[in-house]
């Protein structure tokens, strides 16, 4: 009878955090055209609505440069040289961050409806979050472009390396959009305070100044320059910045240790979203 | 060797964590049903067994707030139960609220190719299907629009027409037969009782008794999240009926 051959859809039984892990990922890479969808929805809905559509994906980074030149440039009295791409090395970066953490948070959240209605594996609405903020930063590339016509000198081959720092900035923000969004189902304030937070990391790693500032101002203060070394993004812009900025090789080695000790905290994450879950149709 | 039927419950309840529900009308609203146990928890299901069995129509009846929703999304997947187990074998499609997993920037045939995603329905499968959802939804020209320009009534025609594109082995209904206009609501009540007639169980839940007792083959009546009559359709029904009208004599 053609009965044996039908599989259980619901009712599996649950597992351990290897076999919690293991599953989840692989309904993500089952649900893949989901993702694809709903990052082109995504996409689409933050330039939908608007007069100039998706030309804010390039109008967004180039403006936010425009203000952080004027202002910062007017309160140092010492800029750097190339000031423009000093900063525009970090804002892009940045702005990837917050775009993805900020939308991240509301990802599940605004999905109340079709959690309700439709049984499918949650952890796909973070992760679409993340890669529709990815195609916003590609976008910012235009912008950057640009800027190497001012400073043609500073165009080096370095330039292209630009995809190896991003895989290890993704690997980085991929478990924060994971928790993120599950915790803000249950705290909604999670996005105010992640706007905050994000705005004091912001001025906590070398976005604004460079790397080597910033120690000068840390030099007596131990405790926070511990704080600096443990935040992976100091380490992501700076690399960002020596092959954008300097026109160096990045400290790849460094890197890839960034990019290594991302793995335990995705995993984690991965099994504390699985477990949350469950409760997301009920409690929203 | 037994093969497995389509649906079982054994000793399932589903439970809600009421100091996490925000919403406080609903919260209002079930405290009163007191049917919180001593650790703050309101029980919308509880100590369900139940085993549908293959060729089985199931109506599923009862008051408002007895728990007819719950155990749908249960059967779906959507709710894990807190307590017992569900087991559903084979795939599942459900009519619950329709239009769900829409996306207003996309267009018709982006969505139907969206929502074929939140199913888990194969893409190429899908893509096969968009000339005859369009059709069947009767959008016309709109079929390129942006789903944001939709009528409301669009939007369900389209919305049915996804979830009903794909016959399922088990079927789980919760009143969607007053969808569109009355040339539309025609087309639609047939095609469910041909997904009816294919699947090889259906859940279905309704206070639109009649129907129930015409095409259910069984019925199941839920009272406080428990079952409180379980048998053919006709008699259970019927037993129910009965009861609401003593009830509304009762009160009057």
């Amino acid at each position: 009878m053609a009965t044996a051959s039908l599989r259980l859809t619901v009712g599996r039984p649950r597992r351990g955090p290897i076999g919690t892990i293991a599953e989840t990922i692989k309904s993500v890479v089952h649900r893949r055209r989901l993702l694809l969808y709903l990052t082109i929805a995504k996409v689409r809905q933050d330039g939908g609505n608007s007069l100039l559509g998706n030309l804010w994906l390039i109008l967004d980074p180039a403006i936010q440069l425009a203000i952080y030149y004027f202002l910062v440039g007017m309160v140092l009295d010492r800029p750097q040289p190339a000031f423009a791409l000093f900063l525009f090395s970090a804002i892009l970066p940045w702005r990837w961050l917050s775009m993805a953490l900020g939308g991240a948070a509301n990802s599940v959240r605004v999905k109340d409806k079709v959690m309700r209605q439709i049984a499918f594996p949650h952890i796909v609405l973070p992760i679409a979050s993340l890669s529709a903020s990815s195609v916003s930063f590609l976008f910012g590339l235009l912008p950057l472009c640009c800027l190497y016509l001012i400073y043609p000198e500073r165009f080096t081959p370095w330039v292209f390396s630009f995809p190896l720092i991003g895989v290890v900035q993704l690997l980085w923000m991929l478990p924060l959009a994971i928790l993120f969004s599950a915790l803000s189902v249950f705290f909604r304030d999670i996005s105010n305070i992640l706007t905050h937070a994000l705005r004091v990391t912001f001025y906590l790693s070398p976005a604004l100044f460079s790397y080597d500032r910033i120690l000068e101002i840390l030099e007596e203060r131990p405790p926070a320059r511990l704080l600096l070394d443990l935040n992976p993004m100091a380490w992501i812009l700076t690399a960002y910045r020596d092959i954008f900025y300097e026109g160096r090789s990045a400290d790849w080695g460094a890197l890839l240790g960034v990019a290594l000790a991302s793995i335990p905290f995705t995993l984690v994450s991965i099994y504390l979203f699985r477990r949350m879950a469950p409760s997301f149709p009920k409690v929203l | 060797m037994n093969a497995p039927h389509p649906i079982s419950l054994k000793g399932a309840g589903v439970r809600y964590n009421m100091r996490l529900k925000r919403k406080r009308s609903v919260r209002k609203s079930v405290t009163k049903a007191a049917r919180l146990d001593a650790q703050g928890y309101f029980w919308a299901l509880r100590d369900i067994t139940l085993e549908i069995q293959e060729g089985e129509t199931v109506a599923v009846i009862g008051a408002n707030g007895a728990g007819k929703s719950t155990l749908l999304l249960m059967l779906a997947g959507i709710l894990e139960p807190d307590e017992g187990s569900v087991a559903v074998y084979g795939s599942i499609s459900t009519l619950l609220h329709i239009g769900a997993g829409f996306d207003d920037e996309l267009n018709a045939e982006e969505n139907i190719l969206l929502v074929g995603a939140f199913l888990g329905i194969p893409a190429s499968i899908m893509k096969k299907r968009v000339p005859e959802i369009l059709e069947f939804a009767d959008i016309g020209d709109f079929a390129s629009a942006e789903v944001r320009t939709y009528s409301s009534g669009m939007r369900a025609r389209l919305g049915f027409s996804v979830a009903t594109a794909v016959s399922p082995d088990v079927l789980l209904v919760d009143e969607v037969l007053s969808t569109g206009d009355a040339s539309f609501r025609d087309k639609a009540r047939a095609r469910i009782l041909d997904l009816m007639k294919k699947a090889r169980a259906v859940v279905y839940v309704t206070h639109d008794l009649d129907s129930a007792a015409s095409f259910c083959t069984r019925a199941i009546e839920l009272e406080g999240g428990k079952i409180v009559a379980d048998g053919p359709a006709k008699s259970v029904i019927a037993a129910y009926q009965a009861k609401m009208e003593r009830k509304a004599k009762g009160s009057s």
